[in-house]
């Protein structure tokens, strides 16, 4: 289970995952992404990233896998200015409410970094993608969400 | 428990200083609180040594506590380290309060060091975020600050960022008055709104700045303190440490500061209506509005008012951040809890000087740091009374 290692569309560039367990990337176009969380089979209580026991329950192995659809809204935005080594400027960090019910952390992908491009409430879906460049020249990939198109 | 008092504070200016090194600020800041209780270096019984960053940006990696003890004269005495991010050295304080309440010694040192000056501001906020688990993400404080209050904003729409600001006017002030504080230029709100956007919506001047510092306090029993000092005592009444919690999508989230601050009161036997000066953690100085509702200075949804009708200038009904906040004083992260303290201390005993509240007898610090499952990883409420 849990992210795969792909090899990039681009030849001799290697994409990496930010870190293990966090999302599915399709290794082909019939499939969908997915985010990888828990949900406490005693108490409901559903969590992104996976963890390994309920804070609410404290109880050992009530915690199961699930994969959340990665659909949500914009729950706050903010555009980065002053990134940290390695990162692009201006970027676009925000909270997603996702279906499910949970906010969680994310980069956004695919929408400009502008305050009349991005509104609270505003639907968005989860996206698998680059964020930076290792110093060997690899992409990292992460999870990302974008806003969802009209059309 | 018995009664614990503050007998001596200490620390060194805020700011930039390349050639200095944790040891240098440690040891200046611990001979200040020194002085400062008339005690005997050599009846220090207990040390706590808060630090943050220091194992990612000095050369030294670890033991800072002992390396900056023995540093200054101090060496064979039991020395613990404490990290908790941004709430360092207010951990170390708590520390060091518990060894004397539980009559284990009768004077015990805190110290908070933070050397983040490398002449690589970049470096600094990624050692920051490396206590979170999204740094390799490009997560930044700055970032999360902003995010946070976008969202607080939404929930109180007579906040604008002209009361953000306004906030940032009236420590700009207060740090001008400050010799310790590491920015003293007084700014205007069009200087504020007009400074470089970091993160939407906090520009520059809203934002604690990369700093060097020491602060420190000595504790002591109520018994001993006479033994050493004539000045007033300051008593601990106070000094509370939680975690963050869990949020819960079918359940409403108390923010951390706001659980602390209520533990803080049931201890000291007050309510916020009691306090008459306060330091608060203003990393990003917006923040500060947050808090005069989470620390219960006002109701939920009045803070723009408290700013707009003045109430917490240094001439208020309830002054916060008379230092200047960790905006204009600066924000040597480990450092800060113990600057904070000693502002009260300061304030409490009439010794301000220019930036002098009016007859102050209780005081609060309020020192958050870092992020766990989406809440601050930890925050310290200290109440203090003359």
């Amino acid at each position: 289970m849990g992210s795969q290692l792909n090899e990039g569309s681009q030849a001799g560039k290697k994409q990496v995952p930010v870190a293990e367990g966090l999302f599915y990337q399709p290794s082909s176009q019939d499939e969908k992404p997915y985010l990888i969380g828990s949900k406490c089979n005693v108490c409901g209580n559903l969590t992104f990233p996976k963890i390994p026991i309920c804070p609410r329950c404290a109880k050992k192995d009530t915690m199961e896998e699930v994969h959340l659809s990665g659909k949500g809204e914009v729950e706050s935005f903010t555009i980065v200015w002053s990134p940290l080594p390695g990162f692009k400027a201006p970027s676009v960090q925000s909270y997603i409410k996702l279906r499910e019910g949970i906010t969680i952390w994310s980069l956004m992908a695919d929408c400009e970094p502008s305050e009349d491009a991005l509104k609270i409430g505003m639907e968005v879906e989860l996206v698998i993608g680059p964020v930076r460049q290792d110093t060997e020249g690899n992409e990292i990939i992460s999870y990302q969400f974008r806003p969802v198109k009209d059309d | 428990m018995r009664d614990v008092v503050i007998i001596g504070v200490g620390m060194t200016p805020f700011g930039r200083f390349l050639e200095k090194s944790p040891q240098d600020l440690g040891r200046e800041a611990i001979w200040n609180a020194i002085e400062d209780a008339n005690i005997p270096p050599k009846h220090i019984q207990v040390a706590y040594v808060g630090n943050a960053v220091g194992a990612q940006l000095n050369e030294l990696k670890g033991t800072i506590g002992q390396h900056v003890l023995t540093s200054a004269g101090i060496d064979s005495i039991p020395v613990t380290n404490v990290e908790n991010a941004c709430s360092s050295a207010s951990s170390a304080l708590r520390l060091a309060v518990l060894e004397v309440a539980s009559g284990n010694h009768d004077i015990a040192l805190a110290v908070g060091v933070e050397k983040m000056y490398t002449g690589d501001t970049a470096k600094a906020a990624a050692s920051m975020a490396s206590g979170t688990p999204y740094a390799k993400f490009g997560f930044t404080f700055v970032a999360e600050y902003a995010l946070n209050l976008r969202k607080w904003m939404r929930k109180c729409p007579a906040v604008k960022v002209e009361h953000f600001a306004k906030v940032v006017v009236k420590n700009s002030k207060n740090g001008s008055l400050n010799p310790y504080a590491q920015f003293k230029k007084p700014l205007s709100v069009e200087d504020v709104l007009n400074s470089r956007m970091i993160a939407n919506p906090l520009t520059l001047y809203m934002c604690s700045g990369i700093g060097d510092g020491s602060a420190a306090a000595i504790v002591c029993s109520k018994k001993t303190a006479r033994k050493y000092t004539s000045k007033p005592l300051i008593k601990v009444a106070a000094c509370e440490l939680i975690s963050g919690t869990y949020t819960y999508p079918d359940e409403v989230h108390e923010a951390c500061s706001s659980r602390a601050a209520k533990r803080a009161y049931e201890k000291a036997g007050i309510g916020p209506e009691d306090v008459n000066v306060a330091e608060v953690h203003d990393a990003m100085a917006p923040a500060e509005l947050k808090l005069y509702e989470e620390l219960g200075f006002c109701q939920e949804g009045e803070s723009a008012r408290m700013i707009d009708e003045g109430k917490t200038m240094i001439n208020g009904t309830l002054p916060v951040n008379p230092s200047g906040g960790l905006a204009a004083k600066g924000h040597p992260v480990g450092a800060t809890g113990l600057a904070q303290v000693a502002e009260i201390v300061w304030q409490l005993r009439g010794e301000a000087g220019n930036r002098q509240v009016s007859k102050p007898k209780v005081g609060l610090t309020q020192n958050q740091g870092g992020l766990v499952v989406g809440d601050n990883a930890a925050c310290v409420v200290t109440i203090l009374k003359r």
